[in-house]
């Protein structure tokens, strides 16, 4: 019986809905609006966050020293992996080594690659020290199998190539034995090679390159740094730079405030856009039902001369409501997703921040939210009618003194 | 059996959608050589790079869409819409392959191809695929 019921009360919600199909539509397209555009800010926040964690967490390092005129460079290599190349004396990796709070230290050469063509891609090449690197060194205790030898290079998710294939940078042959995961920064678009080919490399492109690649002698690009457990990164990042002067600390947090920084002006419209859309929409939508209310009183007053309770028209307005709220939001949350997923390379690579798919608990989130606010505005702009139908008496609407 | 309006309105949304997959590889969202981006020869001659072949196939691709919807428009008969519908199915398939696994799009990540016009020929044939699918379950009965 209740089974009965219950169909049937769907089926009537179905019916109004279809019985105003411009109104209702207008009203989806407007929740679909306020819906889509709050889940996309709240997307590019958790792609960009979650990126930013992945590959702070392949780089392994707690601080990133890098000489002081280069830190913007230094940080695009971390976050968008704009190739670059820059200089300082290795004398500051002992330097490093030595300042109080440094548990590990591993000195870094950055080499940008040409461009040629389509496929000879300019990445950039970060040339490591095995003996004391770990940036690569967590993958490869995932990857026990991978023992990189000479002219090996281990190649991020974004460079297009297979293992077991070559790649040839300044007209050196390397041999790719391993792909990096994806983690949507800078890292992607490297590749690691030892100190000792990207010696080899440099030395041989006088007369195998187009240009040559110098790397100055007794130099480097820059040094992680892992701090001890239980030791501040920020209160060593500044000892390092007060004892090594001509050095500058790139944190993750630094990285992260960078990223929020460059995402605002994008999230800031998409958030204004919300309020703007919303704040206007709740009157209307208001106003909409109002008007809906008004013309519906002899049906409703015909529904509870058949015996229907104030709680089931109260019910049905507001299934009919909610219906509306929950497709539009379908609807917006679908198509925003379907085009920032489709386009991510592209906003990734405009708005210079690293990004990667968020994970599904954080797509729930961002689409949970933004449903819960349509339904909040939906429910709000649906008070008015409800009061509007439940005040009125069905004698007096049908008897015709107000119709 | 469909109303007559909705056989044209989907006939003229296949010729529309047919026209964009035209335009998009060249103007809508321009791949590579729109860019003035070529594959050069040692010899100094330019050639069109991957992504230009695509764009040149998804010209036909999208000529045939076009012609596919102008019959619809022409003669909404039910077999026409089945074959219409079937034929649409088809045509999207193909739209995304084609930049896919067919032929592909530049190896690059930063190249403009891979950035706009493949998720744009991504979109438009899952839009072309969903249309194709409506003709087909609305195909009614004569």
């Amino acid at each position: 019986m209740s089974k009965t019921h219950e169909f049937r009360f769907f089926r009537l919600v179905a019916r109004n809905l279809a019985h105003r199909p411009y109104r209702n539509i207008a009203t989806v397209f407007i929740i679909a609006i306020i819906a889509g555009t709050l889940f996309a800010s709240q997307y590019l926040m958790s792609g960009a966050e979650q990126s930013l964690d992945a590959g702070i967490s392949r780089m392994g390092a707690d601080i990133l020293v890098v000489p002081e005129r280069y830190a913007a460079a230094g940080q695009s290599v971390i976050l968008t992996g704009t190739p670059t190349s820059f200089f300082f004396e290795d004398s500051v990796f002992e330097k490093v080594t030595r300042v109080q709070g440094v548990a590990k230290a591993s000195p870094q050469i950055y080499i940008a690659t040409l461009f040629a063509s389509c496929c000879a891609a300019p990445v950039q090449m970060i040339a490591i020290d095995p003996e004391s690197d770990f940036t690569i060194s967590a993958w490869l205790k995932r990857n026990p199998g991978v023992v990189p030898g000479v002219d090996d290079i281990i190649i991020g998710n974004s460079v297009i190539q297979n293992v077991g294939r070559d790649l040839i940078f300044y007209g050196h042959t390397f041999h790719v034995v391993g792909i990096l995961e994806k983690t949507g920064m800078g890292v992607d678009n490297a590749v690691f090679t030892r100190f000792e080919d990207a010696s080899v490399m440099a030395n041989e492109s006088g007369t195998k390159a187009v240009r040559k690649v110098t790397i100055p002698e007794g130099m480097i690009s820059a040094v992680l740094v892992k701090v001890l457990p239980g030791a501040s990164p920020a209160e060593v990042a500044l000892e390092i730079q007060r004892q090594v002067p001509g050095t500058k600390t790139i944190l993750p947090d630094g990285l992260l405030n960078a990223v929020s920084g460059q995402l605002s002006a994008v999230t800031r419209l998409l958030s204004g856009s919300t309020i703007a859309v919303t704040v206007v929409s709740i009157p209307l939508l208001g106003i909409i039902s109002a008007m809906v209310a008004d013309e519906r009183r002899r049906e409703v007053s015909l529904l509870r001369a058949l015996g229907a309770t104030r709680l089931f028209v109260v019910r049905l307005i507001l299934a009919e409501s909610f219906s509306l709220a929950i497709i539009g939001s379908f609807i917006g949350i679908g198509t925003a997703a379907a085009i920032l997923v489709a386009f991510q390379d592209y906003i990734a690579y405009t708005l210079k921040i690293p990004f990667i798919l968020p994970s599904p608990l954080a797509l729930l989130a961002a689409g949970g939210g933004a449903l819960l606010l349509s339904i909040g505005i939906v429910g709000l702009s649906s008070l008015y009618p409800v009061v509007l139908i439940t005040s009125s008496e069905p004698y007096m609407a049908l008897r015709g003194g107000e119709l | 059996m469909p109303s007559c309006s909705y056989i044209r309105g989907t006939g003229v949304l296949l010729v529309l959608l047919g026209i964009l997959v035209i335009l998009a590889p060249w103007f809508i969202f321009p791949v590579c050589e729109m860019h003035g981006l070529y594959l050069q020869a040692a010899s100094g001659m330019q050639f069109p790079m991957t992504c230009g072949w695509t764009a040149r196939a998804e010209t036909g691709v999208g000529a045939l869409i076009a012609v596919a919807g102008g019959l619809l428009i022409a003669r909404g008969t039910r077999e026409t819409r089945q074959a219409v519908g079937i034929f649409s199915i088809a045509s999207g398939v193909i739209v995304i392959l084609l930049p896919t696994v067919l032929i592909g799009m530049c190896k690059l990540a930063d190249h403009p191809c891979r950035q706009l016009t493949l998720p744009g020929l991504e979109i438009l044939g899952v839009v072309v695929i969903v249309v194709g699918g409506l003709l087909l379950w609305k195909r009614g009965d004569e």
